[in-house]
């Protein structure tokens, strides 16, 4: 392929639309990603297995939530057991809130017991800008055939209140219990809450 | 093919440089009280049994930071006000002054920066021992964010003497100018419909006289793209707003909530009906 500018910007627009094409029900994008001990991972190497992604910032108060409470590790522990693949995904920009290196990210998981199959880094933001993560934490579920079932919040109680995990309706739990048992998912979608991806400028 | 994904690389960073552009980071993180400071006021200077008055919660934000609208848009969360009111006290719901939109990055939140006031009203019981101090309080849990976000919990207290008639207190100006920020119900002379048409709604509104929309505001978090710009047209007698639909929107709404804020900045509460698409077969939400 001769290297003729205008298939950048056909590859810009591809990239801008593909941004915006993330819909439940239909193929979850594949990317490419490397996690926080150097290894690379990729969506469509996960096919066949329930993919839980979650995008991450441990400075924000709400991922902090889900973290000292323990709750986040737990869903982590309990649906890997049941063969889930769960990529935690960290889309902080160098300087912005929640940016760690892989150092930092190994040292913060082992420190909380924190047992994600990975820690993707992603300090470019391309996977989070292909999924169109918004905040922290923004929960997306994959299904075995490669299929999106579930893009939205972690549960049904948008408050930074440990309190409130235990009244809440877990939509991450939901969507793969409901899928696990054939079942569609009750509550696809939701709007996600948390504070917004720190993307870089 | 490397000269190419260079600079494709540099395409591509060079756009999203110029699409992201932010306000300044520096995340100076503290107590939320740093940058926010809340006090319970009254409108009045006493109280009056049997009557209704008016308190609020006024939230001074540090430069740069805000809180935020009923819905707060793509991130952030509503303050909430647990009120503790003496027995026999009924409070309304909060009073929302139309928000800003605020943007950052890709998203687009809807909230407040400088000063708001949140304000509700409460009634008096008939029976009610005058002279007496009464106390008035609210836990109000909130969140404000510059770039970074810091969740608060404040408790707030207002004592306020039972009198038979009551003056302004200082704060009464304050009421006033929100009270123009409040949306207004629709006006009778506006016909005002949507409908259902590919990635977005349509929104005809006819009225007699109209000054341009600046913005609609969703009451609901899941029903349009925040973010996604909102292009009006003006029509004979009126207007077109073109909404880009919610990626989480998967089932056709009846109806689009929300406030309208126009050019000479009232704002009025819409409750929009949906007409849906004439081929049944266009929306297919599995």
């Amino acid at each position: 392929m001769k290297c003729n500018p205008w298939w950048n910007l056909v590859a810009v627009f591809m990239l801008i639309s593909s941004a915006y094409a993330v819909k439940v029900g239909d193929s979850a994008p594949d990317f490419q990603a490397m996690d926080s001990n150097g290894q690379v991972h990729k969506l469509s190497q996960y096919h066949g297995k329930f993919v839980v992604l979650e995008w991450h910032n441990n400075g924000c108060p709400y991922t902090q939530k889900h973290y000292e409470s323990g709750n986040m590790q737990h869903l982590q522990k309990e649906w890997m057991s049941k063969g889930v693949v769960w990529l935690t995904v960290i889309s902080s920009a160098p300087g912005e809130q929640g940016y760690v290196t892989a150092q930092q990210e190994n040292d913060y998981m082992s420190k909380v017991k924190a047992s994600p199959t990975a820690a993707l880094l992603d300090p470019k933001g391309d996977v989070g800008k292909l999924y169109s993560a918004k905040t922290t934490p923004h929960m997306f579920v994959v299904n075995p055939g490669g299929v999106l079932i579930y893009d939205g919040a972690i549960d049904s109680k948008a408050t930074t209140e440990q309190a409130d995990i235990s009244t809440a309706k877990n939509y991450v739990s939901q969507a793969l219990e409901e899928s696990m048992a054939g079942k569609p998912v009750s509550t696809p979608t939701s709007r996600p809450y948390g504070c917004s991806v720190k993307y870089a400028h | 093919m490397m000269k190419c994904s260079l600079t494709l690389r540099f395409v591509i960073s060079l756009v999203w440089t110029v699409w992201l552009m932010l306000p300044t980071a520096a995340a100076s993180q503290g107590k939320a009280d740093e940058h926010a400071t809340l006090e319970l006021i009254s409108e009045q200077d006493a109280l009056v049994r049997g009557k209704q008055f008016w308190i609020g919660i006024r939230f001074d934000l540090q430069e740069g930071w805000h809180t935020y609208w009923m819905n707060p848009g793509d991130s952030g969360e509503a303050p909430r006000i647990e009120w503790q009111l003496p027995t026999g006290f009924q409070v309304s719901d909060i009073q929302w002054p139309h928000p800003e939109r605020l943007t950052l990055a890709s998203l687009a939140d809807y909230g407040y920066e400088d000063q708001v006031l949140l304000m509700a009203a409460v009634r008096l019981p008939e029976r009610f021992t005058e002279g007496e101090s009464t106390k008035i309080a609210a836990q109000v849990h909130y969140l404000v964010c510059q770039d970074v976000c810091i969740p608060g919990q404040k408790h707030l207290e207002l004592s306020l003497p039972v009198k038979t008639s009551a003056a302004s207190s200082p704060s009464r100006p304050l009421f006033d100018a929100t009270r123009q920020k409040l949306p207004r119900p629709t006006p009778r002379n506006w016909k005002i419909s949507a409908t259902s048409s590919g990635d977005e709604f349509v929104v005809n509104l006819k009225a007699d006289k109209l000054a341009k929309p600046v913005q609609f505001f969703p009451l609901h978090a899941e029903q349009i793209e925040n973010a996604a710009p909102q292009n009006a047209t003006e029509l004979p007698g009126g207007l077109r707003l073109h909404l880009k639909k919610s990626e989480h929107l998967l089932k056709p709404i009846t109806h689009l909530e929300g406030v309208l804020v126009l050019a000479s900045g009232n704002a009025y509460q819409v409750r929009i009906p949906v007409a849906q698409p004439r081929s049944s077969h266009s929306q297919s939400n599995n």
